[in-house]
């Protein structure tokens, strides 16, 4: 495996390399103990709009294509969609405020 | 680092030779060293190393100012302790002055003859501008507002489609085909604007900020194109990218032909807009500009709105955004917004005018390189929450508050945070 190289904020430098296995140890120390399917249906709508924009997704877009409500989504990711889920999805820092 | 061209070293020196007014000089000659500004740093108090001491940081760029700027220093450099601009005196000054510093001014009030270290910070800024220097995470913030008109670069059908969204919640829960969220009207009274953090992650604070619109009857819109109340070229140092973000706003005020520009909740950039961009600009407005917290006071103190601060029983807090509180002279506007909308609410020690930054202020969040540092003196602010016995910190700015998320989950302290809107939507009663 190619070594973990995390930027400053713990954002990975390389998204190529994500796993399902670094998801877990992201998530860990988040503090989060268990990746639900729930999780995993906030996780891949995160990864799938970052192979094909290059961006994170809007909230709304997480939303709509989990049938996730607003607030299940800040539950499930206590650091919020940004710092924890981008993050756990192993995309680079959101630029602005986050 | 690169070795430096010499056109790279005559930009900067520029910055130091041709100031637009004597502000410059007389602040880099006037500090006299006492070093009370050093326990009014959050750096200097929580890594306590002597090169984080405000004065150090003053003393980078005036020691350049002898160098460049003097006979004896011209001359006999060693004599005054004036500094080449060379490679290692440019990291360091990216490394204090980008990374050491949240501009938050906390040690202009300090000082002893009042030197303005924030402003001379940000003139060692514009000299690393001027060298193209800027940590690649800030310019990038920066670029995305420059080439989108908003620093995430959200694509405008994602936030129209968001902001529909939005509409849609508030149309349910009030019941009420008057409660809307209008975009691209002309002729309103308002335009209002928002952090773009707002649309792409936390929305629920445009709602909030719709139904006060909708309780006070407002007439207002958003712009689905130029909404970014940020203008993080303030913290980037080059005044020329500031001015082009300015201008997104001062023409969208014009094409939509509003009367008064709202700054949503963003403390650097109310202040980027309001104060310092007539001066980027190099113009007055020809429109009025305020920022939502004093236009939810107008609201409270006509009548517009009404408010039942019984509702929120919970302990409540106020964190000071230091360019709305300290930079800003809006420290009793802000308390007014809050004792208006909830029954307990007690004052962080210390407050105000003198309080602490959440430790994210100056591009600090944007820059990951000096993600440590923010993290560590995020820690003085998590104490005085903590001191509080608070279980919701309030503070009118989207940056503060995602500093704050971070602490409050790195230190433990298990309180919410809002924004103001947020709460006083919360204390609204609507009256149909």
């Amino acid at each position: 495996m190619t070594a973990l190289e995390f930027d400053g904020d713990g954002f990975l430098k390389d998204p190529q390399i994500w796993t399902e296995d670094i998801a877990l140890k992201i998530a860990k120390e988040d503090g989060i103990s268990e990746l639900t399917t729930q999780h995993w249906s906030v996780i891949n709508v995160i990864r799938g709009n970052y192979l094909e924009k290059g961006m994170a997704p809007m909230i709304r877009t997480i939303c709509k294509e989990t049938g996730l409500k607003l607030r299940d989504i800040y539950e499930l990711f206590p650091l919020g969609p940004a710092r924890g889920a981008c993050r756990v999805a192993g995309l680079p820092k959101p630029d602005g405020c986050v | 680092m690169k070795k430096l061209t010499k056109e790279q070293i005559d930009k900067a020196l520029k910055v130091l030779k041709m100031p637009a007014d004597s502000k410059l000089i007389t602040h880099l000659n006037a500090c006299v060293h006492c070093g009370l500004c050093a326990t009014s740093c959050m750096y200097f108090i929580a890594l306590q190393n002597d090169k984080y001491t405000p004065a150090r940081k003053v003393e980078l760029v005036a020691s350049l100012y002898r160098r460049y700027c003097t006979l004896t220093g011209k001359i006999v450099p060693k004599l005054v302790n004036a500094r080449e601009l060379d490679e290692q005196m440019a990291e360091e000054m990216i490394d204090i002055l980008f990374g050491a510093c949240t501009m938050c001014g906390r040690c202009v009030k300090h000082c002893s003859i009042g030197v303005d270290i924030a402003y001379i910070v940000r003139v060692g800024r514009q000299m690393l501008a001027a060298m193209d220097l800027v940590p690649a995470t800030l310019q990038a913030t920066v670029d995305a507002a420059l080439t989108t008109g908003n620093n995430m670069a959200i694509p405008t059908e994602e936030f129209v489609d968001t902001i529909q969204w939005m509409e849609e919640e508030l149309l349910d829960e009030m019941n009420d085909k008057n409660a809307r969220i209008p975009l691209d009207e002309k002729d309103k009274h308002i335009l209002y604007t928002l952090n773009p953090r707002e649309p792409k992650f936390f929305p629920l604070s445009i709602s909030a900020m719709a139904k006060v619109f909708y309780a006070a009857k407002e007439s207002w819109t958003l712009s689905s194109k130029m909404y970014d109340v940020t203008n993080y070229g303030l913290f980037s140092g080059n005044n020329e990218h500031a001015a082009v973000i300015a201008q997104h706003l001062y023409d969208e005020v014009k094409r939509l032909n509003a009367n008064t520009l709202v700054l949503g909740e963003c403390g650097h950039g109310s202040r980027a807009t309001r104060w310092e961009g007539p001066n980027y600009l190099g113009m007055e407005y020809d429109f009025d500009v305020i920022t939502v917290v004093e236009l939810i006071n107008d609201y409270i103190r006509s009548g517009r709105i009404k408010l039942d601060k019984s509702l929120i029983k919970e302990r409540v807090t106020m964190h000071d955004p230091c360019h709305l509180s300290r930079n800003g002279g809006l420290e009793s506007e802000l308390r007014f917004a809050l004792n208006n909308s909830v029954s307990d609410f007690v004052e962080m020690t210390p407050h105000g005018f003198d309080n602490f930054c959440c430790g994210g202020g100056g591009g600090q969040l944007a820059m990951s390189e000096y993600n440590d540092r923010r993290i560590k003196i995020g820690e003085i602010k998590a104490e005085q929450i903590r001191k509080t016995g608070a279980s919701i910190v309030v503070t009118p700015c989207h940056n503060c508050i995602d500093q704050l998320m971070q602490i409050n989950h790195t230190y433990k302290l298990n309180v919410k945070i809002k924004s103001i809107a947020e709460i006083v939507a919360d204390a609204l009663v609507i009256e149909k």
